[in-house]
């Protein structure tokens, strides 16, 4: 059922990778017990860089909005408290669907291509980043936010001055694990015709052949690393003060 | 009355308010009983005022209801003949000092950051915060390098000191001080106890300061109100009138049984009559001091020797007087000496721990003053509680 779609929405990349796969002109090609072809990795490399970059797009966007969103409701549940449990909830939910259930939702609404990959991700992204924000500004110890009152801040610099500088290492968790199972369900966009690495991966339609999806696979891994590694080297840029130890 | 008009009752010259309760109510909401009920007190300007009784007596409510962190149900409070009804409550807590037991200080800022912490609120310029800063880690003690650290970096008391310092930094009218030593070791809340008396002594601040423990209570007010259950105020008081007339049962047993051995850390040697010593002079005829020690009135046998300045040498045994003259050097060792200013309390531990039953008191030229015994203390201690007063009126006994 899915083979006659992929071809049709799967598009220009999935065809040239049939025909070059099917010539069959490099010898660890024809031998299917060779796990990874080192030959045809050199010379089709360069096939991987457009790919990689639409992922790289959606997978930004997808996070820079999920973050938007999820921190402006946290940010309102953390006002109002009766509306923390409903929220949990709503973003719980969504994070249930199953991706590819997700996509095809949406198709008759918002079609094919990134717009609807951008919409599903960042929606996947909202109850990890909500839920770490909230977490994060809770933890902030009570007896921080009575000296800061007592002394004259108001809730606004409360909020911005003591609570969300201290729920910087919360947040960015949360981002960090947004960003890590982002960049792995994008490989799934290829179905709704968004391109993205997941066109290296299911749109062979041959599973015969493993080196292009272990190559596709790598980029992801390497993407969602180093994206953990940043966010990580930007909490500990930020919160200066968790560095220190007793003296 | 507008703001810098206010009298010099109620505003000092360092910048202190008086704090007036006027009938103020507490009632939280759900609950049948108010926290706080009808509290009237006045707490002069400059004055350390303890609130203390036991848990759910009210006291931090009322404490919190200056600085409306706690909002009042009824009545009013005044900071300097201004209500804090009409003041706008962020506005208004810029002007009090606060400090919590458990110090509140900021984990993600620097210890001078946290200090200029109100006066950045107060929109103050970056050089007058930092130099305010260096100014307080002067005055609470603490080593300049420390005000690049963070808080995680400084221990219990040196914690506790910076959150004193960021409370004074905007030098304020009035200060909340809710039971700011009672998370610290007993070694060091002494010594923080006793810098924050020094500093006080200097700054003359008004103080509001909450505490359960009665000990605090008397070392630390100037006047104590003593409240129980429903923020009932039960005796406001200077410590010593508090320990020698309990108002009733609830603040005898509060005060506790030993109210009496409590008095003695509010005295001073100079407070009570000493016994004069039979002196000996070096060289003086052995017969005249004889004739001293034969009088009615010296209660020591022994006499003291004392050089030209009257400064205590030594004790004198019989067999020191065979001579004609007093010799220069005394057979006893002189054992404790005590100083007119030492409290009373430390000089009973002198005296215990040197085994004596008396010991010299000399002035600050180191001149003989009297002598203490352990008699005159065990006597003032049975004595019938005298006449409440600023300073206890041991001079005045009554029959």
């Amino acid at each position: 059922m899915a083979s006659p779609f992929l071809i049709a929405a799967g598009g220009q990349v999935g065809e040239g990778f049939f025909h070059e796969r099917t010539s069959g002109t490099l010898p660890c090609q024809a031998k299917s017990s060779h796990l990874f072809c080192w030959d045809w990795a050199k010379e089709n490399i360069d096939r991987y860089g457009t790919p990689t970059l639409q992922h790289l797009e959606i997978v930004v966007l997808s996070v820079l909005i999920g973050f938007v969103v999820a921190f402006a409701l946290a940010l309102v549940a953390h006002r109002r408290r009766r509306l923390q449990p409903p929220l949990l909830a709503a973003t719980g939910v969504l994070y249930t669907i199953p991706s590819i259930a997700f996509f095809f939702l949406l198709l008759p609404v918002t079609g094919f291509g990134r717009d609807t990959a951008i919409i599903v991700l960042s929606a996947y992204t909202l109850q990890i980043i909500y839920r770490n924000t909230i977490l994060g500004l809770a933890n902030v110890p009570e007896s921080v936010k009575d000296a800061a009152r007592g002394m004259g801040f108001t809730n606004r610099q409360i909020l911005w001055r003591v609570e969300l500088p201290l729920a910087i290492p919360e947040v960015i968790a949360g981002l960090r694990v947004a960003v890590v199972s982002t960049i792995a369900i994008a490989t799934l966009v290829v179905f709704i015709s968004a391109g993205g690495l997941g066109t290296q991966i299911y749109g062979s339609g041959n599973l015969t052949f493993p080196t292009t999806i272990i190559i596709a696979m790598v980029i992801v891994m390497g993407m969602a690393l180093l994206f953990d590694t940043i966010l990580l080297l930007v909490q500990r840029l930020t919160t200066p003060w968790r560095k220190v130890r007793p003296v | 009355m507008p703001p810098g008009q206010t009298g010099s009752q109620t505003q000092s010259q360092s910048g202190a308010s008086s704090v007036r309760y006027e009938e103020t109510t507490k009632l939280y909401p759900g609950a049948t009983e108010p926290a706080v009920d009808h509290l009237s007190l006045e707490v002069p300007a400059g004055e350390i005022c303890v609130l203390v009784g036991p848990s759910g007596c009210g006291k931090t409510t009322a404490m919190r209801m200056v600085n409306r962190t706690v909002e009042i149900s009824s009545g009013d409070v005044l900071v300097g003949e201004r209500s804090v009804r009409e003041r706008e409550p962020a506005q208004l807590r810029r002007e009090i000092g606060y400090v919590i037991q458990q110090i509140g200080l900021f984990p993600h800022r620097t210890i001078s950051e946290n200090i200029g912490a109100v006066p950045q609120l107060l929109g103050w310029k970056k050089e007058r915060i930092r130099e305010r800063s260096a100014e307080l880690l002067a005055l609470i003690g603490l080593d300049p390098e420390l005000g690049d650290r963070y808080p995680a970096q400084l221990s219990g008391g040196q914690q506790q000191r910076v959150g004193v310092a960021r409370a004074l930094a905007a030098d304020p009218l009035v200060m909340l001080m809710d039971e700011p030593f009672g998370a610290i070791d007993p070694i060091n809340r002494e010594r923080l106890q006793n810098e924050f008396l020094r500093l006080q002594a200097e700054i003359q601040k008004t103080v509001l300061f909450v505490t359960h423990d009665i000990d605090e209570a008397i070392k630390m007010g100037d006047r104590i109100a003593v409240m129980r259950e429903g923020g009932r105020v039960e005796q406001y008081a200077t410590p010593a009138e508090l320990l020698m007339a309990p108002a009733n049962e609830f603040v005898e047993d509060f005060v506790g049984s030993d109210r009496a051995l409590k008095r003695l850390a509010l005295m001073r040697v100079s407070d009570i009559n000493l016994w004069e010593a039979p002196l000996a002079h070096v060289g003086q005829a052995t017969a005249e001091v004889r004739a001293k020690l034969a009088a009615p009135e010296v209660e020591i046998p022994y006499p003291l020797l004392v050089d030209s300045e009257r400064r205590p040498l030594g004790w004198l045994r019989e067999r020191d007087l065979d001579g004609e003259t007093v010799p220069s050097r005394a057979d006893s060792p002189l054992g404790p000496v005590l100083d007119r200013d030492d409290v009373m309390r430390d000089a009973l531990a002198d005296l215990l721990q040197g085994e004596s039953q008396y010991a010299p008191v000399v002035d600050h030229q180191g001149r003989i003053d009297g002598v203490l015994s352990v008699e005159i203390i065990s006597e003032f201690l049975a004595s019938p509680d005298a006449k409440s007063d600023e300073h206890p009126a041991v001079e005045r006994p009554h029959g």
